[in-house]
């Protein structure tokens, strides 16, 4: 394999001449730049500063991970799952082991269950957070990126106490995860979640609010509910198009079903309503953690799974932080599986970019496609 | 197992009654999931029918499988249901086979607009045409890529 620099679409770029007399609309090739999340690259062509056209162009960061979680155990694929989307790794990490435990009908015990969710829901702030402080520095506003990435070491910590690592866990394994919560563990998480909705209140105030940041976002960017039905999308953009579709309770797996929580959507489907749907999401997700180390049931976190592949096919999914992550795996026996196909929520949210930017001015077109929470890495895999 | 399947079993029994010739197999896989294989001819008529008929609104992801030893091609759409709330955890895995040696099939893109980026994939990961594509491009590798479909199974690493 080759390991040359990916070259631009000529074809695309050879009508870039803006010079040229007569000439209507501008193509303008932004990036393949790393915009905190991984490189990519978007077409635009554009009226004026108006966006009449843009089309996104991925691949910058494919790591080929179906051929390789084709070739590797189950377990050795783990670490491999979580990589498109550290920032996420645990509910990545979830789908998959959940379309394995399809496969083998193992049922993990419901501390494991608990568990699994605990950490999933942590996952969501620690995303939510990191998508936020990028918000920051595309808008200017320096705090709002110091601010959120500061906060978010209290659930890094939080899970380098429960799993032993920072980012990337691979915690759940078939049959549930790999290691009990930690003595001490449960107060301190209580005490930070207190703690962290404070700070979510500061945020509103000094972000949310602040006219720098809702004049680039209110209307601006909108994606109709029955456009985002149909280009699939999922999670926080569909929910920001007022769409109240959350896998946790259209087909609740792990412990959600016992689980009281609300899924928030807003209904103008623009920047505004896609980001401050993140924003409940986080509120949300800290009071559930502190719902689930409440009720968190007694007993063993792990059954015994074995490391195979039954013949057959499942199709798994979560509702991971930018949406619906999911397998479609095929088993042969081994342990290894013959297929394993993995859509993840960036990737089925790029079909939306070239809807949310058409008739965006070009300045705002970063807030507009940040709104979306798109992870370039999660979409290439 | 004690779990009915009633509302799977009345989907596929209104797609076998509406397309009694063309549904090639119909089973409930397990709770929520249930397997359709039609005949490539008439996905698109099956697919509209999908859609307005049965409310699968929701195209959740496009699978291509390399089934090489059987010389053929798997293409499977994940269909989903947003707008009826009662079907919501439904997935419909819509599939056909089509010969390795004539890997081509209908796009249905024109169905549901969100498949485009999972067709696109699938023809530069697996060779597999689909007629009618808007945009019928590599999406996620080198323009300048000439091997073979790298996601088909005779593509090894070298290490494997």
């Amino acid at each position: 394999m080759t390991t040359t620099d990916k070259p631009s679409q000529t074809t695309e770029l050879q009508s870039m001449s803006p010079t040229e007399p007569g000439a209507q609309t501008m193509t303008l090739s932004v990036g393949p730049q790393h915009s905190g999340s991984g490189h990519m690259r978007l077409i635009v062509e554009l009226d004026g500063d108006i966006i009449i056209n843009a089309m996104p162009d991925p691949g910058y960061v494919h790591r080929g991970i179906e051929k390789i979680i084709e070739l590797r155990n189950i377990i050795r694929s783990i670490p491999v799952i979580e990589r498109p989307s550290i920032i996420d790794a645990s509910n990545l990490n979830h789908a998959w082991v959940k379309a394995i435990e399809e496969l083998q009908g193992v049922e993990p015990p419901a501390r494991g269950q608990y568990l699994r969710c605990l950490l999933n829901e942590m996952n969501r702030i620690m995303s939510h957070l990191y998508w936020l402080s990028i918000y920051g520095v595309f808008l200017g506003h320096t705090t709002m990126f110091m601010w959120p990435l500061g906060d978010r070491e209290l659930f890094i910590d939080l899970a380098e106490r429960l799993t032993g690592a920072r980012i990337t866990y691979s915690y759940l394994v078939p049959g549930g995860v790999r290691r009990d919560l930690p003595q001490g563990f449960a107060e301190e998480a209580i005490k930070r979640t207190i703690y962290f909705e404070k700070r979510l209140d500061e945020y509103e105030k000094i972000f949310f609010e602040n006219p720098l940041f809702t004049s680039r976002a209110k209307g601006i960017g909108t994606l109709s509910p029955e456009r985002a039905i149909a280009l699939g999308s999922t999670g926080p953009t569909l929910r920001g198009s007022g769409i109240d579709r959350d896998l946790r309770k259209d087909e609740p797996y792990a412990a959600y079903s016992e689980l009281d929580f609300k899924v928030h959507t807003r209904p103008d489907g623009d920047s505004y309503s896609r980001a401050m749907v993140h924003m409940d999401e986080m509120r949300e997700s800290s009071q559930l953690i502190r719902q689930i180390l409440k009720r968190l049931p007694s007993g063993p976190v792990r059954r015994k799974a074995p490391i195979v592949v039954p013949r057959g096919e499942a199709y798994a999914r979560v509702e991971s932080a930018r949406g619906e992550c999911s397998f479609y795996m095929i088993g042969e026996g081994g342990d290894k599986p013959y297929r394993a196909r993995y859509i993840t929520g960036s990737y089925r949210n790029m079909a939306a970019i070239p809807e949310v930017l058409k008739g965006v001015r070009l300045a705002d077109m970063p807030t507009s496609w940040w709104s979306i929470d798109y992870w370039p890495v999660e979409a290439d895999r | 197992m004690s779990i009915t399947h009633e509302r799977e079993e009345e989907l596929i029994k209104a797609i076998k009654q509406r397309f009694p010739a063309d549904v090639k197999d119909a089973t409930v896989l397990r709770q929520s999931r249930i397997d359709v294989t039609v005949a490539p001819e008439r996905i698109v008529d099956i697919a509209v029918f999908l859609r307005d008929k049965l409310g699968f609104d929701h195209p959740s992801g496009v699978s291509a499988v390399d089934y090489n030893r059987e010389a053929r091609f798997e293409i499977v759409y994940h269909l989903c249901s947003v707008q009826n709330k009662n079907q919501r955890d439904i997935v419909i895995d819509l599939k056909e086979s089509v010969p390795r040696n004539i890997a081509r099939a209908p796009s249905l893109v024109s169905v549901w607009p969100g498949v485009e980026n999972y067709e696109r994939e699938s023809l530069e990961m697996f060779g597999l045409r689909f007629d009618g594509h808007p945009h019928p491009e590599k999406l996620f590798l080198n323009d300048n890529w000439n091997g073979p479909p790298p996601l088909r199974k005779e593509v090894r690493f070298p290490t494997d």
